[in-house]
């Protein structure tokens, strides 16, 4: 019995090793310099002429653009924008503003976009999503002060974006054409659909008031746009390259892929 | 008399030979959990081993320009316009300090993730800190590069020396009371020949210069980052690429996890997870990283020189005009073929004409053998089991610095640098 179970121990083993035929369980070997030659512990293709890294590429790059031209511009004005009105007017913010009152304000604002990520969770039957978006909105309106402090988050309720172009990348909608919008940035038709639906629906649920009031006060719009900048990580010309536009447009396209599937 | 002397020579000898040892740290002790080279290469060290450090909200630190040559204003096409000056980053003290200039890696800005790292590490020990692109980066070959075709070590030292005096031109009034000197990857070869040109021209005299990660030989280097997008990966098919064999690990991923969150950790997690990558996809990933450095170097250069390999040196260029089938044409140049192609016709001409081998060693740290060898303010930390690096030379390292030399037992190629172990040695070398 003992032998069998043996016999299949060793089978299993042989198994497992043949599956993973890399040499990534090979013992270390140390030359006489101390060097590890890390190298070795890959499996490379024998001819060393493989293109899988031109075919990826340039698949990659095929991304449907028409108005590549128009694009292009409107990306070398956002660009310009952002380092002469933009980033000159956050970091002015910045300076102005203790760090608790700028959390403050994001926070305010991230408690109004829950109110379409929950609508959004809702359309995609999300149901967990949902319960927790709603979860959020209760917490934070009320304990948190109308949304100043997020209280939710260190209760582990964090926050889950969900906008009408996911909603419709759900349902099936393809991309389209791949749209730089002025100041917003990289989107695409489905998603600036999705932007504009989004925007009709804050405005029609006026939650907290604040769609109602910013009619007559566009200065909490401006707060509204410098927040999000300052709340964006990413800067033009971050990615160092001539071809920015480029992978600017596949990290987009790619990244909302990632947040539709999800 | 003479035998006494005889054995006071062996034992002085014996004595140096003794003290020129290189540190090695023990494996056991060092206590760096990633031990496998290319998980730490793109994972680097988990957030919680890593030093306490300050916010960018903490730091006085503004970016600058430098106009270093006017007349790419007119040169460089429209779309070109945000890299026609050079752009730097200067972190500054509130009192007298001495100054440290950061060189990036390969291909990278003066604001990549390592030079920022490195600047919050002096900036909160005391020191000024200026962050430089490296010499092969966009916007350096644009804008401060005279021949705009990086690789001859010598040339772009030159280049780079140029920017730093004008960096301390441009900032005349601040208190400084040494200056020093630290790069990473091919930025710590930069830094070598900057300091070794700085022996002569004089305007610094750096205190101490640290090499974080140096390739030893520059052809080896690119040989062994060429040959990284050559490994077998499987699950790559004719349905299925490699961005979206590793796409779609993310999403699976993502959706295990329940939502997304990216933050520091994400790597070190997602390696941990079920749809962690093998070896070679890790590989992949970091050749592929390289060859877009390669790519963007290579349409750069070949661009501001008008040489007509990638793109027809007339070609009208607009702020509208597509260069994605300059891109295609590029990504299928790796260093190799940008050496071949560019850097060694360009040296030919200019040399009068020398061999691969004579470019090599005179674009590698064989160049300054003596020089570091009798420099005592020069030091080098470098990891047992970084890509970069090919056999004997780490041997070569260890001849050349001797008790200089610190050699990790792990942290691939400059994982480890935010270890908190590394970065108080770190600090504790330019303490010292």
């Amino acid at each position: 019995m003992a032998k069998y179970l043996l016999l299949l121990a060793a089978l299993m083993c042989a198994g497992v090793a043949n599956a993973d035929n890399s040499k990534a369980h090979e013992p270390v070997k140390v030359d006489a310099d101390g060097f590890k030659e890390p190298l070795t512990k890959l499996k490379f293709n024998p001819g060393l002429d493989q293109r899988e890294f031109e075919r990826s590429s340039l698949t990659a790059l095929n991304v449907y653009d028409p108005l590549e031209s128009w694009n292009r511009r409107v990306y070398h004005f956002n660009y310009r924008f952002d380092q002469w009105v933009f980033l000159p007017v956050v970091d002015g913010y910045r300076y102005v503003t203790p760090s608790f009152l700028r959390t403050g304000v994001s926070n305010f604002f991230n408690n109004l976009g829950d109110v379409p990520n929950l609508l959004n969770s809702l359309l995609q039957f999300k149901g967990h999503r949902s319960l927790e978006t709603t979860g959020r909105l209760l917490l934070n309106t009320t304990i948190g002060v109308a949304g100043l402090w997020d209280p939710a988050t260190a209760m582990g309720l964090p926050r889950q974006s969900e906008d009408f172009g996911q909603t419709l990348g759900f349902y099936g909608v393809p991309g389209g054409a791949y749209l730089v919008l002025p100041i917003f940035g990289p989107s695409n038709l489905r998603d600036t659909t999705g932007l504009i639906v989004d925007y009709g629906a804050e405005t029609e649920i006026n939650f907290l008031n604040v769609s109602k009031v910013s009619e007559n006060h566009p200065e909490i719009w401006a707060l509204r746009a410098v927040d999000k900048r300052y709340q964006t990580s990413f800067r033009y010309g971050q990615m160092n390259s001539p071809f920015e536009y480029e992978k600017v447009r596949y990290i987009y396209t790619e990244s909302r892929k990632l947040q539709i599937a999800e | 008399m003479l035998r006494s002397l005889r054995c006071a020579a062996l034992l002085g000898s014996l004595f140096l030979s003794a003290s020129a040892l290189a540190v090695d740290i023990d494996q056991a002790t060092y206590g760096y959990p990633l031990t496998n080279p290319f998980e730490a290469t793109i994972a680097t060290t988990p957030p919680d081993l890593r030093p306490k450090l300050p916010t960018n909200d903490e730091i006085n630190q503004s970016d600058y320009t430098l106009n270093m040559r006017p007349e790419r204003e007119f040169s460089l096409p429209d779309n070109f316009w945000a890299v026609k000056k050079l752009t730097y980053r200067i972190a500054k003290q509130d009192r007298a300090a001495p100054l440290i200039f950061l060189i990036a890696g390969t291909g990278a800005r003066f604001d990549s993730s390592i030079n920022e790292y490195l600047k919050k590490l002096y900036y909160q020990a005391g020191y000024h800190v200026v962050q430089l692109s490296s010499p092969t980066s966009f916007d350096f070959i644009s804008a401060a590069s005279r021949f705009a075709t990086p690789g001859i070590t010598q040339e772009d030292a030159e280049d780079m020396y140029r920017v730093m005096q004008a960096v301390r031109a441009q900032n005349a009034s601040l208190p400084v009371t040494d200056f020093y000197l630290t790069g990473y990857s091919l930025g710590a070869l930069d830094a070598a020949f900057v300091s070794k040109l700085d022996e002569t021209r004089r305007s610094f005299n750096f205190k101490k210069v640290l090499l974080l990660n140096p390739p030893v030989n520059l052809y080896t280097s690119i040989t062994n980052l060429d040959k990284l997008v050559q490994t077998e990966v499987k699950g790559i098919n004719n349905t299925t690429t490699f961005y979206e064999l590793v796409l779609s690990k993310l999403t699976r991923y993502f959706q295990q996890k329940g939502y997304i969150d990216l933050n520091d950790a994400l790597l070190y997690d997602f390696q941990n997870s079920k749809q962690h990558l093998t070896n070679e996809q890790m590989a992949m990933l970091i050749g592929t990283s390289f060859r877009f450095s390669a790519a963007d170097i290579a349409f750069t250069s070949d661009l501001i020189n008008r040489r007509g390999l990638i793109i027809p040196p007339k070609y009208p260029i607009t702020e509208g005009t597509s260069l994605t089938p300059f891109l295609k044409r590029a990504l299928q140049c790796d260093f190799d073929c940008y050496l071949t192609e560019q850097v060694i016709p360009m040296w030919r001409a200019r040399s009068d004409g020398g061999s691969l081998l004579q470019l090599v060693d005179q674009v590698s740290l064989y160049a300054l053998k003596d020089y570091l060898h009798d420099s005592p303010k020069i030091a080098v930390m470098h990891n047992a089991d970084d890509v970069i690096l090919g056999p004997g030379d780490l041997g070569f390292l260890r001849k050349t610095f001797g008790d200089r030399l610190t050699v990790y037992p792990l942290g691939g190629h400059c994982g480890n640098l935010n270890y908190r172990v590394n970065a108080d040695a770190m600090l504790e070398f330019f303490r010292g």
